[in-house]
């Protein structure tokens, strides 16, 4: 019983963990549609500031703190600078974003090598639940999905920023003539994603070895994530992010994780695939 | 009395394509002006222009004595000019609380668009999709209204919108007409005619007849240069 409630945590944490690296990317890719292939080190600059936090001050829940705003800082002169040109142009900004993922990943190993690296764990140790040991740094993750799940759900559909970045989103043009600054929108935007993405990256680094490649573990599934859930849909994307993550945790239980990987990306073009016949039919 | 807004020589189009070939027309504070022409002269292509949507390549808009080409859309809309396209002018997914309140409307303006329509009034909750299309014909102008401009550029107001709301339309923009500045984009002479003003017909992306419109209409300009 308990060995079945322990697995029955690890399949929720999987799927807590791949919602997480998903809901930076909601915003770039989802919304702004913005072929963004730097979001996986944006998930690095978030877990390496933790990591360099805590070296410096002993403090990785500061380190923790900070990731969002560096992601942030680094995130708002790359979107002013080059990407703000590419929103209409999808080779180009692919092209555009894999450079940029090239150049941070090669400016962290030129700072701190490849050497791999390991950021403490803030909450050692684990909680019984229902005589279940369940790693209470996990369990934090989890909450912490919950949560940023929720306030990007109340700034989407609450705020007069929420409003704004619809109308942004669904109709630049009608938006402009209605006096919102979509190229500052957008900026914002942009900024935001990457600043989840940076504190998601910190968030996982305790459970994850740290090193300049750290960024490309999570950048294939969150794509998955967000395709899967259908773009600029947050509902879509934490349904999508159960399905993919659950699979992905049940099928390492019985087959090796490689093997699993690629059923989930089966699982994920089947999913799209499938995902309109049944928009159509539930809009009949 | 001076113009408010003032085109002189505009030059403009799709890429490399050229539809406005030196276009001059000016509208007064107050005044009602309507710009008309068969189809592909360039008429949306005049209020997209003025808007910002598209750039000028040559020639002069001039707003409240300030040149606004090369502004961006939104800083136009600020500076006065509010826009009501001929489609695509509501978001779907949006009620018609949220329109209203993304084109910063005050209650005092909700107050007088509410009392201009008042069927949005008892839909305020409901999306813009589950509207019809006169419904939503009255949200692009009271989104464009609640942000209080002092000039309303219109495209085609009543094209594909059911006579009986063209008939509640008319009246509603002559009310309008009161507070605002209107540069209105119009096929349907009827409506035209009933909102009175000025003219200016448009061929082939240039001014060709210019006056009041109903000595246009009087004289059969209207009719010939429209080919009715």
């Amino acid at each position: 019983m308990s060995g079945s409630l322990t697995d029955l945590f690890s399949v929720v944490a999987l799927m807590g963990v791949f919602v997480l690296i998903a809901l930076g990317l909601h915003f770039t890719f989802g919304m702004l549609n913005l072929v963004n292939l730097v979001h996986g080190e944006f998930l690095l600059i978030g877990a390496y500031t933790a990591y360099s936090i805590e070296r410096a001050t002993g403090n990785v829940v500061l380190g923790m703190a900070l990731a969002p705003v560096v992601a942030g800082a680094v995130a708002l002169p790359m979107e002013r600078g080059l990407l703000r040109f590419l929103y209409e142009r999808p080779l180009d900004s692919l092209l555009a974003t894999f450079g940029l993922a090239v150049i941070i990943r090669q400016t962290v190993q030129l700072a701190y090598s490849a050497v791999p690296r390991s950021v403490s764990d803030p909450l050692r140790g684990s909680f019984q639940v229902l005589g279940v040991n369940v790693p209470r740094w996990r369990l934090v993750i989890v909450v912490a999905v919950l949560l940023l799940i929720l306030g990007m759900w109340l700034l989407l559909n609450r705020t007069p920023f929420g409003l704004r970045a619809r109308a942004t989103v669904r109709n630049p043009t009608l938006a402009a003539t209605m006096g919102i600054d979509i190229g500052w929108m957008r900026a914002w935007m942009f900024v935001m994603g990457s600043a989840i993405a940076g504190l998601a990256g910190s968030l996982l680094a305790p459970i994850n070895t740290l090193d300049p490649q750290f960024g490309l573990l999570f950048l294939v599934n969150s794509f998955l994530v967000v395709i899967l859930g259908g773009q600029g849909s947050l509902a879509g994307l934490v349904v999508a992010g159960m399905v993919l993550g659950g699979s992905l945790s049940l099928l390492q239980f019985v087959i090796p994780t490689v093997f699993a990987q690629i059923v989930v990306l089966v699982i994920a073009v089947l999913g799209v695939r499938v995902r309109p016949l049944l928009v159509a039919r539930r809009a009949a | 009395m001076s113009a408010v807004l003032s085109i002189e020589g505009l030059v403009s189009g799709y890429g490399r394509s050229r539809v406005l070939h030196g276009v001059d027309l000016e509208v007064r504070a107050g005044e009602v002006v309507c710009v008309m022409g068969r189809n592909g002269v360039g008429k949306t292509t005049l209020l997209r222009t003025v808007m910002g949507i598209l750039p000028a390549t040559a020639g002069r808009i001039d707003w409240d004595g300030r040149d606004i080409g090369g502004w961006k859309p939104y800083r136009i809309h600020r500076a006065g000019l509010a826009w009501v396209p001929q489609d695509e002018a509501v978001y779907p997914g949006l009620t018609v609380a949220e329109h209203l309140t993304l084109a910063g409307g005050d209650g005092r303006a909700l107050g007088r668009a509410f009392d201009l329509f008042p069927a949005l009034e008892e839909r305020i909750e409901q999306a813009a999709h589950t509207l019809s299309g006169g419904e939503r014909k009255m949200l692009s102008i009271a989104q464009a209204l609640v942000s209080e401009p002092r000039m309303l550029l219109l495209d085609e107001p009543t094209e594909g919108v059911a006579p009986s709301v063209v008939q509640m339309l008319i009246p509603a923009l002559a009310r309008v007409a009161h507070s605002c500045s209107l540069l209105l984009v119009e096929q349907n002479v009827d409506t035209a005619l009933a909102l009175g003003g000025r003219a200016y017909v448009l061929e082939k992306g240039a001014v060709i007849e210019e006056g009041d419109i109903r000595v246009l209409h009087d004289e059969g300009i209207l009719h010939q240069r429209l080919g009715l």
